[in-house]
């Protein structure tokens, strides 16, 4: 590029600084976001992995078994009798502690003299452990610093934890040094001896499971070994948890991407709109130059050189924007999948050189794309026509028959990726981003027609000057569609959100509603719903019956929760004690209530949980297997119900057969309906007497549909982040759109000042325009929103979480979503009107 | 003797020994700091080693659990039919982790963890295997009981048979021995009958007792290679609660088979000055197992060679004479390799010697095991 044109590009910016301003900023805010969501998504999972290292260490293969664990004595026999080493028991279990509700640690209960080539944190250069104290002192436990200082204990302090409601007060031992491991994996780790733990946790006697480093010919030697094992007891490669947990949050993490990337196209939009902005004000310089010599090739370079330009300032911005934003993100991404899926505990923010070049290539990859179309429109335009504005004008409005085709074949290809049953999720997410793309290049058709419409009704409210506004707007075509683009596609992805997020909430308050029949629920606490492994402290079955029999209670349902293993990996079992009466607390997806009841109860069937059935594809008419003490069982699955506990899904029999299989006689939730007139408050005092010394986690229906439905709302905590980082995008568009817009407009308005146009009278004519602009906008993302809303709904959650959600519509987020494109436009147009009120016609007229 | 603290399972002893900043290096990194478990040395509520004592048998082979620290120590010297010739170690150290044990529900529970040494030396191919195992006295998983007599760390066991002989058994890689040895001579007590006095301090001390030739026989297999053996063995058997003292670093310690059927013991305890401590001892023991004690002032010990560890570093005396004027013997001793460290939890050399020399100015053969600490 010659020095010229490089000049002539950097007088066009000066001159318009806030045009580039806010281009940057457009770019910078999208890439932010992009990047700020994947830093948060890799921290998150960086720190799942380092806490699988931590717990399963450097094992090869382990032996796994239900909920009950396996005999102790299966250690001892394998490494004596048959040598297996190096091998490694571990008892593992979640504990609350008693000063932080809801706070969940895990305890790992380790033999020290098992561990090397495990675990390296019990070696004596790092450990400040005494071999003594660690294997003789009684409910003493050793923590990384960072966990002892979070907890606020340190070595020689007393810790209150809770098990299953029954307080249980350890002594800290010291503190782990891990040196081969970043410390934080150690976070929320209590590591003790395997009799402590044993002993806290109340698993005498079993091992959650026996960790093996295997040789190569090692597997040949476990075949053999297969056959001294006890029914219930399996081998799995290890890594197979880390995987399952990545998997389990996988759609979780890919729906935060598409949100960010959703970002990014609204920042894209803004980029495109910037630069053809930057071309079209210049059509004449560029027709002038073309006629004086200038290739296209030079003049195609100069263009996509300033989008360059822009989308590297932009990207820098974005990065130090998305790092700082990260910052804030990773803590609700961690508490997300705390909440949800397992107790992770990093609250640091990796700086993945990978997730930030690929944010810097984005910013500057999408102003290329957003600057190639007007770049192709600059450079092949005659120099004699790109002269001549009308030439332009006329030209856009023959192109728009062709962007509303191509507008439709993209909401066709869009609409066969999402409703192909094949499409996974990634293909459902590039389906709603083509039909967004689609909605876009139909935008200056729908904007003709909408404005046709709405020109009547303005000129009834403003008079002849709502009559030019509405003119103006379809006159300017070529600079208004893409102004009315970029602002309804990001007032669309607002109500599309939160249509969703509504419908979601309603979905799960009726299911809260119905699946909560009864007037007091007693819950063992401790372990996060998601995770799939540990101990679970339960209610012993002694505690269980003296409930039974207290006054006032008509009737009590218990429930078991745990892990068992199937065919297709670990899976959550729920047992389930109740009458027929609370049987009706399940909605059924498939099948009928009554006809599985029968067979239900006698512990002859099983029933699976919505998301479980369209994860695993276990469904009604299947059969499913479980490993048990027993050996494998088989039931007939004969109904699906509805569940938005858990995306993992669940699997749930009667409490006769699990007792009958596993022996295990423990509960994990106990409801209890009281009889009618029973005083609910002093039933909750006669329970909390049976309970003894126990904290018993107690709570009516109602709270625990608030305590639910308060989890659900920190779930969307972070949907709600990104929809205000959208909007702002949005805005900052809009703002740039329309003001270009308008400032073009300045020689026009000049001339209507010169005609005797009042000051007052140009405020009018601005707001009205930019007014109807914003409305067209608004108008229009309520259907793309909507459809957004329902792609969301109806492929995306069913194909990432596998529930149903009942789509909601209400007036309110609509008519926000209108007001906010209204409004943003009207703001829009301030300092334009503002601006030409202040000039002098003359000098406006003198402005070319 | 001495062996005793040697693995450290004195926990006095190590404390004592890396309070001292004798050049006992920090072992490599195992598992868990063993060392501590050795800790502080805590003796409150323990027995002592404070006076004489009378000893029983088969009971005194079996544990002493109200001591803190005790081993069954068997090394030997073998050889195949065709003269092939091997040494072997199999060590059962056990240690009380508590004097007042809670009371635990778990079966993990334990308040006595066991270590065991188990090396094989090769003498044609100059090759020496050695390897360690810990493990707690719970599920059966390592323990020591007199009846039957039983000594073991999970699959490693010295077992005691119906004739009144104890197999050694013990597995490691392609490592393995599996012996008969019969008791040979009656126990000899060592030191002033049986307690064995280590330092200056009332308790610093243990109860000692050895079975200095016992008949053995069986097979030794390395690297594949198995062999039908026979020779003779050396057990040692030491409790206490605490042993060494502050100035105490670390000790030579001689167990010698003579050709004659004369056994030999010394040992010299060194002090940080590099002087030999008053409270090194000797005991010689005659053809009818009758034993006498030979004051450290009766003999005088010169290495006559030293050897540098590659691995770790420590520089090893290497070969020494001997001389008992009072029973007129003149030996010189050779290690059969020189490469006898083991190095896991605790770093030290012990390993097989061959002994030529004089008795009564007759020329005389033997062998023995030399353990040599605190390098």
């Amino acid at each position: 590029m010659s020095p010229v044109l490089r000049r002539l590009s950097r007088r066009h910016f000066t001159r318009h600084p806030w045009q580039a301003l806010l281009a940057v900023l457009g770019v910078g805010l999208g890439v932010a976001v992009v990047v700020s969501i994947d830093l948060a998504n890799a921290s998150a999972l960086r720190a799942f992995r380092l806490s699988s290292e931590a717990v399963t260490g450097k094992a090869t293969h382990r032996l796994v078994a239900g909920p009950a664990g396996m005999p102790e004595e299966l250690f001892v026999r394998l490494r004596v009798d048959h040598r297996l080493r190096p091998s490694a028991p571990v008892v593992s279990g979640y504990v609350g502690v008693t000063d932080r509700p809801g706070r969940t640690l895990r305890l790992l209960g380790l033999d020290p003299f098992s561990e090397a080539g495990f675990r390296t944190y019990l070696e004596r250069d790092t450990a400040q452990v005494e071999l003594d104290r660690f294997l003789t002192a009684p409910d003493t436990v050793w923590l990384a610093p960072g966990t002892g200082a979070d907890l606020g204990v340190g070595p020689g302090d007393p810790l209150d934890l809770e098990l299953a409601g029954m307080p249980r007060r350890v002594r800290i031992g010291g503190l782990l040094e891990p040196h081969e491991l970043r410390a934080e994996s150690l976070n929320d780790i209590l590591v003790a001896d395997i009799s402590t733990a044993q002993e806290l946790l109340d698993f005498q006697g079993r091992l959650s499971r026996i960790e093996l480093i295997l040789a190569d010919d090692g597997e040949a030697r476990l075949r053999e070994l297969a056959a001294a094992l006890p029914p219930g007891v399996t081998l799995e490669r290890a890594g197979s948890a880390g995987t399952t947990g990545e998997r389990m949050t996988g759609a979780f993490r890919t729906n935060l991407q598409a949100l960010s990337l959703l970002a990014l196209l609204c920042g894209a939009f803004l980029i495109y709109n910037t630069v053809t902005f930057a071309v079209l004000q210049r059509r004449r310089l560029f027709g002038t130059l073309r006629a004086l010599g200038v290739t296209r090739r030079e003049l195609f370079t100069l263009i996509l050189g300033e989008a360059a330009a822009i989308g590297a300032v932009g990207a820098a911005l974005g990065l130090a924007g998305g790092v700082w934003l990260g910052r804030g993100l990773v803590g609700q991404v961690t508490r997300t999948i705390n909440d949800l899926y397992f107790a992770v505990a990093v609250q640091s923010l990796d700086l993945d050189p990978f997730v930030l070049a690929k944010g810097a290539v984005l910013a500057v990859g999408a102003s290329l794309i957003a600057a190639l179309a007007p770049a192709v429109e600059a450079t092949s335009t005659s120099p004699r026509s790109a002269l001549d504005r009308a030439e332009l004008e006329s030209r856009t409005h023959r192109a728009v028959p062709r962007a509303s085709a191509a507008g439709l074949a993209l909401l066709a290809v869009g609409a066969v990726l999402l409703l192909l049953p094949s499409s996974g999720l990634p293909a459902s997410f590039a389906g709603l981003f083509l039909l967004l793309l689609g909605f876009a290049l139909l935008t200056p058709a729908a904007t003709m027609l909408l404005i046709a419409i709405l020109t009547p009704v303005a000129g009834l409210l403003f008079g002849q000057l709502g009559r030019i506004g509405g003119r103006g707007v379809v006159a300017a075509l070529s600079r208004t569609a893409v102004a009315i683009s970029a602002l309804m596609i990001a007032v669309s992805v607002i109500v599309g959100v939160d249509v969703m997020v509504r419908s979601f909430r309603t979905t799960v308050e009726g299911w809260l509603e119905y699946s909560l029949p009864a007037d007091l629920y007693l819950s063992a606490g401790s372990a996060p719903t998601g995770s799939l492994d540990g101990v679970r402290p339960g209610f012993d079955a002694e505690f269980v019956e003296r409930l039974g029999v207290l006054d006032g209670v008509e009737a009590m349902s218990t429930l078991r929760q745990t892990t068992v293993r199937t065919a297709s990996g670990d899976t959550r079992l729920i047992a389930v004690d109740l009458d027929a009466r609370s049987f009706g607390s399940f909605a059924f997806k498939e099948g009928d209530r009554q006809e599985i009841w029968p067979a239900f109860e006698r512990g002859a069937a099983a029933i699976v949980s919505e998301p479980y059935a369209s994860r695993t594809g276990v469904t009604r008419g299947s059969e499913i297997a479980f490993e048990t003490p027993a050996g494998r069982r088989t039931w007939p699955v004969l109904g699906v119900y509805f569940d938005y506990a858990s995306e993992l899904g669940a699997v749930t029999i009667s409490r006769r057969a699990y007792v009958d299989l596993w022996g295990d006689q423990s509960v994990t939730a106990i409801s209890i309906r009281a009889l009618p007139g029973t005083d609910v408050a002093v039933l909750e005092e006669a329970i909390r007497a049976a309970g003894g010394e126990r904290r018993l986690l107690m709570r009516s229906n109602q709270a625990i549909r608030d305590d639910s439905l308060r989890v659900f709302d920190r779930t969307f905590v972070i949907t709600g982040t990104l929809r205000l980082l959208a909007t702002l995008v949005a805005f900052v568009g809009v703002l740039s759109a329309f003001m270009a817009l308008q400032l073009e407009r300045s020689r026009e308005l000049g001339v209507l000042r010169a005609q005797g146009l009042t000051p007052g009278q140009l405020w009018r004519l601005v707001t009205s325009q930019t007014g109807l602009m914003g409305l067209t906008a608004g108008l229009l993302a309520l259907p793309v929103g909507i459809t957004t809303a329902a792609v969301m709904i109806y492929v995306i959650n069913r194909r990432s979480f596998g529930w149903t959600l009942e789509m909601q519509l209400s007036p309110e987020p609509l008519l926000a979503a209108v007001g906010v494109a209204v409004g943003a436009a009207l703001i829009a147009g301030v300092y334009p009107a503002y601006r030409m009120s202040q000039t002098p016609p003359a000098e406006a007229l003198r402005s070319e | 003797m001495t062996r005793l603290a040697q693995a450290g399972l004195g926990a006095v002893a190590l404390a004592a020994l890396i309070a001292c900043g004798s050049r006992v290096e920090a072992p490599p990194p195992s598992t868990l700091a063993v060392a501590e478990l050795l800790g502080p040395a805590d003796t409150a509520g323990f027995e002592r080693a404070t006076g004489g004592r009378e000893f029983h048998f088969p009971a005194d082979h079996g544990p002493h659990d109200g001591y803190r620290t005790e081993w069954w120590y068997y090394t030997g010297n073998l050889a195949d039919p065709t003269g092939r010739r091997f040494g072997y170690q199999l060590t059962f150290f056990r240690s009380s982790l508590t004097a007042t044990p809670a009371e635990r529900s778990s079966a993990w529970g334990a308040d006595q963890v066991f270590m065991a040494h188990f090396t094989v030396t090769d003498v044609d191919r100059q090759r020496f295997v050695s390897h360690e195992r810990f493990a707690r006295r719970a599920l059966g998983l390592a323990g020591a009981q007199t009846e039957p007599f039983r000594i073991w760390v999970e699959d490693w066991s010295a077992l005691g048979e119906p004739a009144g002989s104890v197999r050694l058994q013990a597995q490691a890689g392609d490592t393995e021995i599996d012996l008969e040895v019969g008791s040979g001579k009656p126990p000899v007590l060592q030191g002033d009958a049986g307690l064995s006095q280590k330092g200056a301090g009332l308790g610093n001390a243990s109860y000692y007792y050895s079975q200095t030739r016992m008949p053995t026989a069986g097979r030794v297999s390395i690297s594949g290679e198995s062999f039908e053996v026979s020779g003779e063995s050396w057990l040692d058997r030491e409790w206490s609660t605490s042993v060494l003292e502050a100035g105490q670093i670390g000790w030579d310690w001689f167990s010698l088979q003579l050709d004659d059927r004369h056994e030999l013991m010394v040992y010299v305890i060194r002090r940080e000055d590099g002087s030999a401590d008053p409270n090194s001892a000797g005991t010689l023991v005659e053809p009818d197992g009758s034993s006498r004690s030979v004051e450290p002032s009766r003999w005088r010990l010169e290495p006559t060679g030293s050897w540098t560890s590659p691995e770790s570093g420590a520089r090893y005396p290497s070969g020494w004479t001997l001389s008992v004027p009072t029973a007129g013997l003149e030996l010189e001793i050779t290690p059969l390799v020189v490469d006898q460290e083991l190095r896991h939890t605790f770093r030290y050399w012990e390993g097989a010697v061959a002994v030529s020399g004089t008795s009564g100015g007759e020329p005389i053969t033997g062998r023995g095991y030399v353990e040599l600490t605190g390098y």
